[in-house]
């Protein structure tokens, strides 16, 4: 045993004074038989900050990576950002103007550094198609977009795993076959198609809802509402704007079914296959025996363990659909962010796409964060290290 | 958990995402893209109207609609792109539909058909000097902006100098204004560099907006974009949600007054879908739109009363410009050979309907300018075949490459036809198509390493056939929209002389215009394919619509009722 040398700093006698992922290692090799005496892990919420910590360094490394990243391939496509500021037909003037008002003159380092100058302010820069600054733009489009978006996995969640235990539960029954159709249509149904589908049932045919937009233009003239977080639905509640607030949530239901779907689909095929891992498990044969409900068994025994891996698909579903709501958007006059990106990359309006492209880094970033906090807090056998 | 594999993903997938959107970018340099700034809510005049409603707008769960009273009072465009700009002094784009109601122009260029190429706008008459370098407008009386402060000659001075000072748009159309004098307070005299037809370009739909200087100074641009209008015109921004809808309503201090019967608001509503803008019109949600596939057109047409449909020529064409510095299109009778190969008539016949007409050379039809006597290139194989004899290709043999904006199905198709005929001159056609950015750089590269072939689109910023006829053929030393790279001093010396003295002789000036337009079809260094129309879908019961492709979609809402 003694063949295999220890890591230097961990054969001095100070090792007492290990920390992180020192200690760590440390105790691994112990653990192993490897080195002498297994040292006292530091408490459950120091582990947890310093995992914090370190992820939100990491997450800074990202952000820097993907930001030049954009930003160079932004500029060495061919296209003349400062033609496109001046218009459809710019003089040879105008460009050069432009070119100047853009600091398009200077290096690219230069150009880089000013941008990440100014995005530390909060000032994502100025779209060369709308000349209007890019932050005041996602003050619109980002909430609109979340509120769909948080909708749709609402629903997901309220319709998909429910549907996903029982069909765990009675495999081989007719509603585990129902439900596994259900889900295929859900991750295979193009959302164009179903989304016009939808609204020729339900606006042309049945007239009970609307075809799009986020609310209607009566309300828009007659109980428009004020703007406060730019979510119309809590904006309404806040301003006790109650017509406004069934209007808006009248107008939800489409889209957000139609971009549920997907959701659905993973959550009901993702929750299926966990449960019936799941239930095969002693401890439910044991829970079966103690007599206790099904209810309880299903809903909170065996989902507590099984909804893991449902969690974690959701999750990025709903970063996924930040963007990959576009077609959605589109067909309902949506405006949000997916509609905004898909107008500035065909205009190649290059400052809005690096700007959408951190956001969406950002909440990649951190929603995959906060999906390894919730795993390990739902499942004792996750460590972080 | 292992956080590593996880970032890396992270990383590579957004890398991907960035490079799959900055690459796969098709279409047009032309609408599309987002807005302007936060929702503001609707204002005084709004919750005005909230007392008419109330009741009746708890009523119905979807269309929680208002009473039909209110319903015909309103105008509801639908429009199929987003409104980039709303600031008049740099609108350059189909917001253009909002600034006509909002703002007003010193003189306004007729739609076709009119005995009078112009009518009097925000100025009643104007006279130049005998070289056409001092234009003198007299301006209407009376006229307030929205804001309160009066238009008079200072306003108009600051509206030009403002608007050429941010130079972005179509300003340069001001580029030989030097001085603007205020002679009186309704008396603005504009001092050119040079012989301009400023009555012409003082019609333009871009950047020839009259705006309030108090507004602009006090308030800034950001004001404007954020869903603000400071003009003359009959309607003031009351609401705009970017990127959903914007609301405007009347301008009660209007000039011309208001009747029993013209519309109290217009909602501007974006619907970017054909299919849903269509389900708009047709279930009468909305009264105006266009942009609706050709096929269901021809059906909307046919099946439904309650819907007019407008096909009219637009004053935007199609060309091919020929890449004239490199062999073997340096060679004027391979170029005529092609002009000779494409099947004009079947290709408008079997493919574009009534959404296009042949041209008679690059002035489109309509516009001062031009002359239908004008020759047209008609498909002729057996002639293309002598010339490509005579410029030593009798049997074709070489490879030509065109470039296109992808997107554009027009354009693919006409490309596709054209390979298939020009095969039977054994001339192989690579039909490339690049987002427009990219297809752009490449024209204004080294023309010998450029593409044979460039297909594009263009239009009037003002009524001019100098516009056509200088950006894509009066000689450049660097490309820029001259991407035939044609060269030809006495082409050159011709139109700029017409250009001089078109705002004091059009009608020599016109005749100029239409010689020099034969040098172009003799030295066809581009093909003119087609005019394009467009087609507009107005509900049945909205009266007054005049379709004036000077301002293209726009309507002017002061001029319409809706009946009964």
């Amino acid at each position: 045993m003694a063949a295999i040398p220890l890591p230097r700093d961990l054969r001095k006698d100070g090792r007492e004074g290990l920390t992180g992922f020192r200690k760590r290692r440390y105790n691994r090799l112990a653990l192993a038989g490897l080195a002498p005496k297994a040292l006292a892990e530091g408490s459950n919420h120091m582990r947890w900050l310093e995992y914090l910590v370190r992820r939100l360094l990491m997450a800074v490394l990202v952000l820097v990576s993907v930001s030049i990243i954009t930003f160079i391939i932004a500029r060495i496509i061919p296209s003349d950002p400062a033609a496109a500021w001046v218009g459809s037909h710019p003089t040879a003037e105008q460009i050069a103007k432009a070119r100047v008002t853009l600091a398009l003159d200077r290096p690219l380092y230069e150009q880089y550094l000013r941008y990440v100058g100014d995005l530390l302010h909060g000032d994502f820069g100025t779209s060369v198609k709308t000349h209007q600054p890019i932050s005041h733009d996602l003050e619109t489009y980002l909430p609109a977009t979340l509120e769909l978006v948080f909708a749709s996995i609402l629903i997901a969640v309220i319709v998909g795993i429910p549907l996903g235990v029982l069909s765990g539960a009675h495999k081989g029954s007719w509603l585990d076959h129902l439900t596994r159709l259900v889900s295929i249509a859900g991750v295979s149904m193009p959302t164009f198609w179903l989304g016009l589908l939808l609204q020729l049932l339900f606006f042309s045919t049945l007239k009970i809802l609307p075809l799009g937009s986020r609310i209607s233009n009566d309300m828009a003239l007659y109980h428009p509402i004020k703007t406060i977080t730019g979510f119309y639905l809590i904006d309404s509640v806040i301003t006790g704007n109650w017509i406004a607030f069934k209007d808006v949530l009248v107008h939800l239901i489409l889209p957000a079914c139609t971009l549920a779907t997907y959701p659905i689909g993973l959550a009901i095929r993702m929750t299926r296959s966990s449960m019936l891992e799941v239930l095969n498990e002693k401890y439910i044969l044991a829970a079966r025996v103690a007599g206790l409900s099904e209810r309880v068994i299903l809903f909170v025994l065996a989902l507590k363990n099984a909804i893991i891996p449902t969690v974690t698909v959701l999750g990025l579903s709903f970063v996924y659909s930040l963007t990959g709501a576009i077609l959605v958007e589109v067909i309902f006059s949506w405006p949000g962010l997916g509609n905004y990106v898909t107008n500035a990359v065909l205009n190649v309006d290059f400052p809005v796409i690096v700007s959408v492209t951190l956001v969406v880094t950002v909440f990649y970033v951190f929603i995959n964060l906060i999906l390894d906090l919730v795993q390990a807090s739902l499942d004792p056998r996750v460590t972080l290290h | 958990m292992r956080r590593t594999g996880n970032t890396l993903q992270a990383i590579l997938a957004l890398v991907m995402v960035a490079l799959l959107a900055v690459q796969c970018s098709p279409a047009q340099p032309a609408p599309t893209a987002a807005q302007a700034a936060a929702t503001e809510p609707a204002t005084t005049a709004a919750s005005g109207e909230a007392t008419a409603a109330p009741e009746a707008t708890q009523a119905a769960a979807t269309t929680p609609a208002t009473s039909e009273a209110d319903r015909a009072s309103v105008f509801v465009y639908e429009n199929p792109s987003q409104l980039p700009d709303l600031d008049p002094a740099i609108s350059y784009s189909n917001d253009l539909i909002v600034m006509a109601n909002a703002y007003e122009t010193l003189t306004v260029y007729n739609a076709p058909g009119s005995k009078e190429t112009l009518s009097p706008g925000l100025a009643t008459s104007w006279e130049h000097n005998a070289d056409g370098t001092e234009w003198t407008f007299h301006l209407r009386d009376g006229v307030t902006f929205s804001d309160g402060t009066p238009f008079n000659a200072d306003a108009v001075k600051f509206s030009v100098e403002n608007t050429k000072k941010l130079g972005v748009g179509a300003a340069y159309i001001w580029d030989a204004v030097k001085d603007i004098q205020v002679v009186d307070p309704l008396t603005v005299k504009f001092i050119l560099s040079y012989s301009a037809p400023l009555d012409l370009i003082a019609s333009s739909c871009y950047a020839a907006w009259m705006y309030s200087p108090k507004a602009y100074q006090d308030n800034g641009q950001d004001w404007f974009q954020q869903g603000h209008s400071a003009g003359t015109g009959p309607y003031v921004i009351e609401s705009y949600d970017k990127g959903s809808r914007l609301v405007m309503t009347r301008n009660e201090k209007y000039w011309g007054g208001w009747k029993d019967g013209q519309f109290q608001k217009v909602i501007f509503e974006i619907t970017q879908d054909p299919v849903v803008l269509q389900q708009k019109i047709v279930s009468g949600d909305a009264d105006f739109t266009y942009s609706i596939p050709p096929d269901n057109v021809a059906d909307i047409k046919a099946n439904n009363k309650d819907i007019v449909v407008y096909t009219n020529p637009s004053y935007q064409n199609l060309l091919a410009l020929l890449n004239t510095q490199k062999p073997p299109l340096d060679n004027k009778d391979v170029r005529q050979a092609l002009a000779y190969s494409f099947p004009y008539t079947q290709f408008i016949q079997g493919v574009m309907g009534d959404r296009a007409t042949q041209a008679h050379g690059p002035v489109p039809a309509n516009m001062w300018g031009h002359s239908d006597d004008l020759m047209q290139y008609q498909q002729d194989l057996n002639k293309a075949k002598e010339l490509l004899t005579k410029a030593g290709y009798p049997n074709g043999g070489f490879k030509l490459q065109m470039t296109f904006s992808s997107g554009d199905m027009d354009e693919q198709q006409l490309g596709e036809v054209w390979k298939a005929e020009l095969a039977k001159l054994g001339i192989d056609l690579e039909v490339q198509g690049m987002n427009w950015d990219a297809q752009w750089e490449l024209g204004k590269s080294d023309p010998k390493k450029a593409q044979d072939i460039f297909l594009m689109y263009w239009w009037p910023d003002y009524m001019t056939p100098y516009t056509f006829l200088k950006s894509m053929f009066h000689s450049e030393d660097t490309p820029l929209f001259n991407l035939g790279y044609y060269k030809n001093p006495n082409y050159d010396k011709l139109i700029d002389q017409a250009n001089e003295i078109s705002g004091t002789d059009k009608d020599k000036a016109a005749s100029m215009f239409v010689d020099a337009q034969k040098i172009l079809l003799d030295d066809c260094p581009a093909l003119f394919f087609y005019d394009v129309s467009d087609t507009h879908l107005v509900r049945s019961d909205i009266k007054g619509y005049v379709d004036n492709p000077a301002y293209p979609h726009a309507v002017f809402v002061y001029q319409l009722t809706r009946q009964k």
